[in-house]
């Protein structure tokens, strides 16, 4: 029995779209963290947050990054499943559950971004 | 006995530790994925969103927010460099431990140039 044996692959395909995956993740965690933390008072609130996100581009960039993000999670947890569960039954088993969590919340995800409209952007304090 | 074939053993050299750190610092990014996802999806409106991240604007959770920084910088460079020992060595890979040295530098200098920052939001 070898590790083809319930994935019907070798994983050569999931081990370069890690890499690729891994590499964009970089490069929207700069700009994610530079806009968010690096740049401005360091206080998030719903005023700075939301026209962004109301803007199609940054829904673009944040629907990426979800995908991006999630895919390689669920992608690294495989790899862990690969390594410490051994029966086929089971394996099968953490599988199914890992692709169900990706699917859940890369739904809740997409619907976050794509549903969002602001409101009341100018009517409420900026302090709670 | 016959042998697991997928036994895992572990060796330990600064590789084998920078693969375990890897794998629990990629397992707790999983975590806070996920809860972030759930936190952003919950918070449709401006009051809700406000009071939450009032409560996470806190310095207990900026602290918590500088280890998360750490946690990813740690996943990213390490990355990074397990991306170049399969892509771009040459020779088996010749330059492993001199990169491993590297990456640990260039991590702890991009860690602190994110803190400052963090700590200045904090200090504030």
């Amino acid at each position: 029995m070898n590790i083809k044996s319930v994935t019907g692959d070798s994983g050569v395909r999931r081990w370069f779209y890690q890499r690729i995956t891994g590499i964009f993740l970089v490069v929207l965690l700069i700009i994610h963290f530079t806009i968010m933390h690096f740049i401005g008072t360091g206080e998030i609130d719903y005023q700075t947050v939301a026209p962004r996100l109301a803007s199609p581009y940054w829904k673009t960039f944040d629907l990426a990054f979800l995908i991006f993000a999630l895919y390689h999670g669920m992608a690294g947890l495989w790899v862990v499943v690969d390594d410490y569960v051994h029966r086929d039954g089971w394996r099968v088993f953490i599988y199914s559950l890992v692709v169900l969590v990706g699917a859940v919340f890369l739904v809740l995800g997409v619907l976050t971004i794509i549903t969002f409209t602001p409101h009341m952007l100018f009517t409420i304090p900026s302090k709670i | 006995m016959k042998k697991n074939i997928y036994e895992v053993g572990y060796r330990y050299h600064p590789g084998t530790v920078a693969w375990i750190l890897h794998r629990l610092s990629g397992l707790a990014l999983i975590l806070y994925l996920v809860l972030h996802i759930w936190v952003i999806h919950n918070l449709d409106n401006p009051i809700g969103f406000n009071k939450v991240m009032g409560f996470l604007n806190e310095p207990l959770f900026k602290f918590l927010e500088l280890g998360l920084w750490g946690v990813i910088v740690y996943h990213a460079t390490n990355g990074l460099r397990i991306i170049t020992v399969d892509f771009f060595t040459m020779k088996g890979a010749k330059f492993q431990k001199q990169m491993f040295w590297g990456a640990v530098a260039i991590g702890i200098v991009i860690f602190i140039a994110g803190a400052v920052p963090f700590v200045g939001h904090l200090v504030k």
